[in-house]
């Protein structure tokens, strides 16, 4: 008797129950001909290409729907200003001045620093650096953020409790969170693009070709990819925090943090 | 006889671990989702559901070129080639995608000066001009914007 009272009981409880889990969990089939196993997507970066026209930076705000206040970025550009050493301080290279008035966007207002005392100018495109240990994966108590096997870096919205963690754990800078979704945002390589056999928005958009992007398990022929490799003298951004960020700059100078 | 008799209290609290460790793998096997470990500790339909809800905005310039091959071909003649179309022309908008006579935005100026107005930031080698020292700030009426190194007459 108790048995059946029991038995109806976890019956009438598991109905609404796996209903409910029926709608969390709801499966979505894989996109058809796409399989993550069979690339790796990397972005690379010349730094004495770039011109700063912030075209990316828009870019990637209208592809991505980034919320439009001057502090939400998935990539943006900063402007580095070294000057000249004082006389006689015996240095080689004066202070370093850096600044990215709203990400870059439209473009940089000319500087105030006089011609004569500028050593050295140069603008470097930031973006994800889609580390192989990253930071914020690490961090992420909820496994909301992940390494894909194709070599980007996600967030699952479903999942992101929004708590932060990775913000601060990300050395680069390259998340932040959505006041729209209440998430934890960043790059996502345009996944959405790059899955359908189109160009990362920046990219796309980018007049000089200071980005470089493909696919390392599929090169095409004259890759551009593989060109900037052979081609260029390449470093990262922070090594030394052991992070092994993917990302390749090209022409990079040490004052680049 | 039995080999060795438990007391109770023992009995219950092997009783009890018994019981978490299965309301453990129940409650495990009922709310780890489907896709969980298919590429790493997460769940994998994250992907496919990241591409489904995301519509790309940008055309990209081999859309153009299907629908403007001449313009494309003069543009990767010249120094402009590196060029996306929407770079200069914004976005192709749905309107322009349904209804081809609607225009898309006709450049400016400014949009020019975004690029090549002077700045020691920018690489020396990139073409650059300072406006108050240029023959006028109206770049077209002298410059061919697809062909930037042919020049009016």
């Amino acid at each position: 008797m108790l048995a059946t009272i029991g038995g109806v009981f976890a019956g009438l409880m598991a109905l609404p129950a796996a209903q409910v889990l029926k709608k969390r969990f709801r499966k979505t089939p894989a996109p058809s001909g796409y399989d993550p196993s069979q690339h790796k997507w990397l972005m690379c970066l010349d730094v004495d290409k770039c011109i700063g026209c912030g075209l990316c930076a828009d870019a990637c705000k209208t592809e991505n729907h980034v919320p439009e206040a001057s502090h939400f970025f998935r990539t943006w550009i900063e402007r580095y200003i070294i000057k000249k050493p004082a006389a006689g301080s015996g240095t080689a290279r004066g202070e370093v001045l850096v600044d990215s008035p709203n990400g870059g966007r439209g473009g940089f207002p000319p500087t105030l620093v006089p011609r004569a005392e500028i050593l050295k100018s140069f603008f470097v495109p930031k973006l994800c650096n889609l580390c192989e240990a990253s930071p914020c994966t690490q961090v992420c108590p909820v496994g909301a953020t992940f390494d894909t096997p194709d070599g980007a870096v996600l967030v699952d919205p479903t999942y992101c409790i929004g708590c932060g963690f990775c913000i601060q754990a990300c050395p680069y800078g390259c998340r932040f969170l959505s006041p729209v979704t209440k998430t934890a945002e960043k790059c996502t390589l345009c996944y959405h693009r790059i899955t359908r056999g189109l160009l990362p928005a920046c990219v796309e958009i980018c007049p000089t070709h200071a980005r470089v992007f493909g696919d390392l398990k599929n090169p095409l022929e004259n890759d551009p990819l593989q060109a900037f490799v052979e081609k260029n003298k390449v470093h990262t951004l922070k090594p030394h925090l052991g992070t092994n960020p993917r990302v390749l700059y090209a022409n990079l100078d040490k004052e680049v943090r | 006889m039995r080999f060795f008799h438990l007391p109770p209290q023992i009995f219950r609290l092997v009783l009890l671990i018994f019981a978490i460790v299965v309301s453990y793998l129940v409650a495990r096997t009922l709310l780890t989702p489907d896709s969980f470990r298919k590429y790493g500790f997460y769940r994998g339909a994250a992907l496919a559901e990241h591409i489904a809800n995301h519509q790309p905005v940008f055309a990209g310039k081999i859309a153009c070129g299907q629908r403007h091959p001449d313009v494309l071909e003069i543009l990767t003649k010249d120094s402009h080639k590196s060029l996306s179309c929407e770079a200069c022309h914004g976005v192709v908008s749905q309107e322009h995608l349904k209804n081809p006579d609607s225009k898309m935005i006709k450049p400016t100026a400014k949009v020019c000066l975004r690029c090549h107005e002077a700045s020691p930031s920018r690489p020396v080698t990139f073409k650059q001009i300072v406006v108050n020292d240029h023959y006028s700030d109206d770049c077209i009426e002298c410059h061919f914007p697809h062909e930037p190194n042919k020049y009016h007459e």
